[in-house]
C-alpha cells in the first residue's frame, strides 16, 4: 500500500520535472553549506579534543593569574620553582614540572623570525612532558637532560624553511642573539604556533629568559585512581596555604584538562551555533520552496483530487500522497546535498593542508551527521508539504471536480 | 511602459499564495544580509573613529614580539626612555610619548580583579596633554590625575556603572593595586569600548615605583609636524632606531606603524570576517532567487495559453520578455524591500541588546543609505536574473503551438 503511494509520487514529481529539480536544489544547497560547515566544525572540535587527551585527562594544568593569558612577563603574579615543590608534595600528585617560554628572536643567517621558545623540564618529568607536548623527533636526536647550547626546532623550520634556509642536523642558528647548535627536528605536530616553536633545557631557557625562578605553566600528573578534579582542589589549597592568599583571591588557577576541554568546546559551540544559524536560514528559504511547490501542484490538481475523492479516496489518502511527494523532494534534495556538502568539506581540509599547512581544518563526518541530515531534511519537507497537502486533502469532491484545471 | 507594470502586478495577484511564499523566500535572505553587513559596517566605523580620535598623524612603536596579548607581554626587545628621546629628535617628529601597559591586581573590598593600567606622563607637559587628548581621557565624576598625584588613580567607567566589582566604586575610594593602597580620584567618561571602560589609568613615576620598572616603555607614540607624509617619518623613525641598535633592515626587534596602518590591519580582519559571514547568508539568496526561477517557469507554464494569444494579437517577442522580467524582477524588489526593513529592524535590535547587555557601543547598526539602494537594486537584480531564462522560454514560445497547449 505504502509502496504504491511512493511510486505515484515519483511520477507525479517526474511528470514536472524542472519543477522538482529547481525545488530540490533550493534544499541541496542549504543542506551542503550545513553538512560542510558542521563536518569541518567537528573536525577542528575533534582535533583539538584530541590534542588535549593525548595530554592526558589525568593532568593538571596550574596557571598564574585567572587562566589562559598572554605567558607573562609582565604579570605581577609568577610560579615558582616553589610552587613545582609544593604541588609535588600534594597527595594524588604522581609527579610535577614546569615550563617556562617567551617570545624570542630566532635568526638565520638572512633572515629572523619572532616565534616562542620553550623549556623542557631537566628532571624525572621531561618523559612526561614529552608525552605531553606530543614532541617526537623528526630526525636527528631528542635534547638530552644537562645539555647546553643545544635546541630542537619545530618541523616548519625544514618544512617551511621558515629562516630562508636549509636547516641540517648541527647547523648552528641564533636565538636572542646567543648561538644554539640545532640537535633535532620535531616531526609536525599540525598548528603553526607549536611547529615554528624552538625546544631547549631548562637551564639554557633560565639563561636565555634571566628568569632563575619563574615558571610560566605547571603541569602535574594525578596517581593511578585518583579523581584529577579532587586532586586540583587538593593542589589549590596547598598553594593558597603556600601562597599565603585567602580562597577567592588566588593568583593563579588550577585545572584540570578536562576543564579546559569543556570551556573549550563552550567557546566554540556558540561560534558554531552562530555560522550555522546563518547557514540554516537557507534550508528555511529551501523550505519555503517546496511549500510554494506543493501548494502549485496542489492548485494544478485540484481536478484530480476530486476524482481520487470520488473514486474512493479518503481524506487521509489524499493527505499521504502529498506528504509522500514533499517528504521526497526534502530526501533526495538533501541526499544530493550531503553528498556536495562533503565533497566541499574535503575540499576545504585539503586546500588547508596545502596552503596553510596546517592539520586543524579536517573534514569529519560522524555517521549522525550524515543520518541526521538526511532525516531533517525529510522533516524539513514533510513539514513544508503539511499546509498545501492538508489542503488538498480537505477540499471538498465536488467543488473540486467542477474545477477546471 | 506603465502597461507593463500593471500587468505584471496583476498576474501576481492572481496567485497570491505563491506570489508571497517566493517573497518570504527573497526577503529572508535579504534581511539578514542586511542585517549582518549593516552591523559589521556599524562595526567597522566604530573602530574607525576610535582612530581618528587617535588622529591620522600619529605613529606607535613597540617593541617586537608583542604577540598577543597587550603590548608588553611577552615581548623580545624592549622600548626604554633612551629610544623616546631618539624618537623625539627624529625629523618630522613634533612630540614623543611614552606610555606602559601592565597587568596589575586590582583589590576592592576583598575583591580580586586582573586590570589594565596604562600610564600618563607626569614630567613633560605637552606629551601628557597629547596622551590625554589623544586617547579622550576626560573625567566623567571626580578629577583628572594632576602630575603630581601619588599612588591616585582614575578608573574606567565600567568600575562605576557597570558592577566590575560586585559593588559599584566611588570617588574617594581606596583599593589595593598589588597590595599597596591607591585612591580613587576621578572615573573616565564612558568610551564605549569595553577596553577603556575597563582601564585604569595612573601616573608614570607612581607605576614605575609600584612594579620597579625604572626604564622601559611599552609603546611610544609619536605626533608628527604639520604637513609631513606620516609614511616618510615612520621610515625616518625605523632608520633612526636601526642605527641606534645597529641592526640591519628586517632585522629590527621593534616596529613601527602609523596609526594608518594599525587601522588598515585592523579593518582587513574585519573585512575577511564580514565576507565570511554574509558569504554564508548570501546562499540563502541564492536558494531565494532559485524559488523565484521555479515560480516564474511554473507561471510560463500556466499562462502559455495566453502567450499565444498575445502574439497572435501582434505582441513581439520582447513584449513576452519584458512582461516576464518585469514580473519576477517586481517579485525579488518588493521582496528586497520588506526584508531590508526587517533587517535594519533586526541589527538595530542587536544594537540596543549590546548596549543594554554588554555596554558597548561597539555593535551600531549602520543605516546608510548606500546599503538601502545597493540592497534593493541587488534584490531586483536577483529577481530579474532568476527569472530570466523562464522569461526567456516564454517568449520564444511559437503562436501556433502556445495555442494549441493544454
Amino acid at each position: 500500500m505504502i509502496w504504491e503511494y511512493f511510486k505515484l509520487a515519483l511520477t507525479n514529481l517526474s511528470h514536472r520535472r524542472m519543477r522538482s529539480y529547481l525545488t530540490m536544489i533550493g534544499i541541496f544547497i542549504g543542506i551542503a553549506a550545513v553538512v560542510a560547515l558542521v563536518s569541518l566544525g567537528q573536525g577542528l572540535q575533534q582535533y583539538i579534543s584530541e590534542e588535549f587527551s593525548k595530554i592526558g585527562t589525568d593532568k593538571i594544568i596550574i596557571m598564574p593569574g585567572k587562566g589562559l593569558l598572554a605567558p607573562g612577563t609582565t604579570l605581577s603574579t609568577q610560579l615558582t620553582k616553589q610552587d613545582v615543590e609544593t604541588v609535588q608534595r600534594v597527595s594524588g600528585i604522581d609527579s610535577a614540572g614546569g615550563t617556562v617560554f617567551g617570545s624570542v628572536k630566532i635568526s638565520g643567517k638572512d633572515k629572523a623570525i619572532y616565534s616562542y621558545a620553550i623549556s623542557i623540564p631537566e628532571t624525572d618529568f621531561r618523559a612526561t612532558f614529552f608525552e605531553m607536548g606530543t614532541l617526537e623527533v623528526g630526525s636527528g636526536r631528542l635534547l638530552e637532560k644537562g645539555e647546553s647550547g643545544k635546541i630542537m626546532i619545530g618541523a616548519d623550520y625544514v618544512r617551511r624553511n621558515l629562516l630562508k634556509q636549509q636547516i641540517k642536523i648541527g647547523d648552528k642558528i641564533k636565538i636572542n642573539d646567543q648561538e644554539f647548535r640545532v640537535v633535532g627536528v620535531m616531526k609536525p605536530i599540525g598548528n603553526p604556533s607549536d611547529d615554528s616553536s624552538v625546544y631547549l633545557n631548562e637551564q639554557d631557557a633560565r639563561d636565555l629568559f634571566n628568569a632563575p625562578e619563574r615558571f610560566d605553566y605547571i603541569y602535574a600528573k594525578t596517581a593511578a585512581g585518583e579523581d584529577p578534579l579532587v586532586v586540583a582542589d587538593a593542589v589549590e589549597r596547598a598553594m593558597r596555604r603556600e601562597r599565603n592568599v585567602e580562597k577567592g583571591k588566588e593568583d593563579f588557577s588550577v585545572q584540570t584538562f578536562n576543564q579546559l576541554i569543556e570551556s573549550f568546546n563552550i567557546v566554540f559551540g556558540i561560534v558554531q551555533a552562530v555560522v550555522l544559524g546563518i547557514a540554516a536560514i537557507s534550508l528555511l528559504v529551501g523550505g519555503i520552496g517546496i511549500m510554494n511547490t506543493m501548494y502549485t501542484a496542489v492548485l494544478e490538481r485540484t481536478k484530480e483530487i476530486g476524482i481520487m475523492k470520488a473514486i474512493g479516496a479518503k481524506n487521509t489518502d489524499v493527505l499521504l500522497i502529498f506528504l509522500i511527494e514533499s517528504g521526497l523532494l526534502g530526501t533526495v534534495g538533501g541526499a544530493i546535498g550531503i553528498a556536495i556538502g562533503m565533497g566541499l568539506g574535503k575540499l576545504v581540509e585539503i586546500g588547508a593542508a596545502q596552503a596553510l599547512g596546517t592539520a586543524l581544518l579536517r573534514a569529519y563526518f560522524p555517521l549522525y551527521l550524515i543520518v541526521g541530515t538526511l532525516l531533517f531534511s525529510f522533516i524539513v519537507g514533510s513539514v513544508s508539504g503539511l499546509f498545501p497537502a492538508l489542503q488538498a486533502a480537505r477540499l471538498p469532491p465536488v467543488e473540486a471536480l467542477k474545477k477546471k484545471y | 511602459m506603465m502597461q507593463y507594470f500593471k500587468l505584471a502586478f496583476t498576474n501576481l495577484m492572481h496567485r497570491k499564495v505563491r506570489s508571497y511564499l517566493t517573497m518570504i523566500g527573497i526577503f529572508i535572505g535579504i534581511a539578514a544580509v542586511v542585517a549582518l553587513v549593516s552591523l559589521s559596517q556599524g562595526l567597522k566605523l566604530a573602530v574607525a573613529q576610535q582612530f581618528s580620535s587617535v588622529g591620522g598623524d600619529k605613529i606607535l612603536v613597540r617593541a617586537a614580539g608583542t604577540s598577543y596579548g597587550p603590548p608588553g607581554t611577552g615581548a623580545v626587545g624592549s622600548l626604554t626612555k633612551h629610544d623616546l628621546e631618539l624618537i623625539g629628535n627624529v625629523n618630522g617628529v613634533e612630540i614623543a610619548t611614552g606610555r606602559m601597559i601592565r597587568y596589575v591586581i586590582l583589590e576592592y573590598r576583598k575583591e580580586l580583579k586582573y586590570s589594565f593600567v596604562a600610564t600618563v606622563p607626569d614630567t613633560d607637559e605637552k606629551a601628557r596633554n597629547l596622551v590625554i587628548e589623544a586617547n579622550q581621557l576626560t573625567t566623567d565624576r571626580g578629577r583628572m590625575l594632576l602630575p603630581s598625584d601619588r599612588n591616585k588613580i582614575v578608573v574606567g567607567d565600567d568600575y562605576a556603572t557597570r558592577n566590575a566589582f560586585k559593588e559599584n566604586m566611588r570617588v574617594g575610594d581606596k583599593v589595593l593595586l598589588n597590595n599597596v593602597d591607591f585612591e580613587v580620584v576621578g572615573i573616565l567618561k564612558r568610551s564605549g569600548s569595553p577596553q577603556t571602560d575597563m582601564l585604569l589609568i595612573m601616573n608614570e613615576k607612581t607605576l614605575r615605583d609600584l612594579l620597579d620598572v625604572p626604564d622601559t616603555y611599552d609603546i611610544i607614540a609619536a605626533k608628527i609636524e604639520a604637513g609631513k607624509k606620516p609614511s616618510d617619518v615612520v621610515d625616518e623613525i625605523s632608520r633612526a632606531m636601526r642605527m641606534d641598535r645597529n641592526q640591519k633592515l628586517g632585522d629590527e626587534d621593534f616596529t613601527v606603524q602609523s596609526a594608518e596602518e594599525l587601522y588598515k590591519s585592523y579593518a582587513s580582519i574585519l573585512d575577511v570576517i564580514q565576507i565570511f559571514l554574509v558569504g554564508i547568508a548570501g546562499i540563502s539568496l541564492i536558494v531565494g532567487g532559485i524559488g523565484i526561477m521555479n515560480t516564474m517557469y511554473t507561471a510560463v507554464l500556466e499562462r502559455t495559453k495566453e502567450i499565444g494569444i498575445m502574439k497572435a494579437v501582434g505582441a513581439k517577442t520582447s513584449d513576452i520578455l519584458t512582461i516576464f522580467l518585469l514580473e519576477s524582477g517586481m517579485l525579488g524588489l518588493v521582496g528586497g524591500a520588506i526584508g531590508i526593513a526587517i533587517g535594519f529592524g533586526l541589527s538595530k535590535s542587536v544594537e540596543l541588546i549590546a548596549v543594554q547587555a554588554l555596554g558597548t557601543s561597539l555593535l551600531k547598526a549602520d543605516t546608510s543609505p548606500f546599503l538601502i539602494f545597493g540592497a534593493l537594486l541587488f534584490s531586483f537584480g536577483i529577481g530579474s536574473i532568476s527569472g530570466l531564462f523562464p522569461a526567456l522560454q516564454a517568449s520564444k514560445l511559437e503562436p501556433v503551438d502556445a495555442l494549441r497547449y493544454e
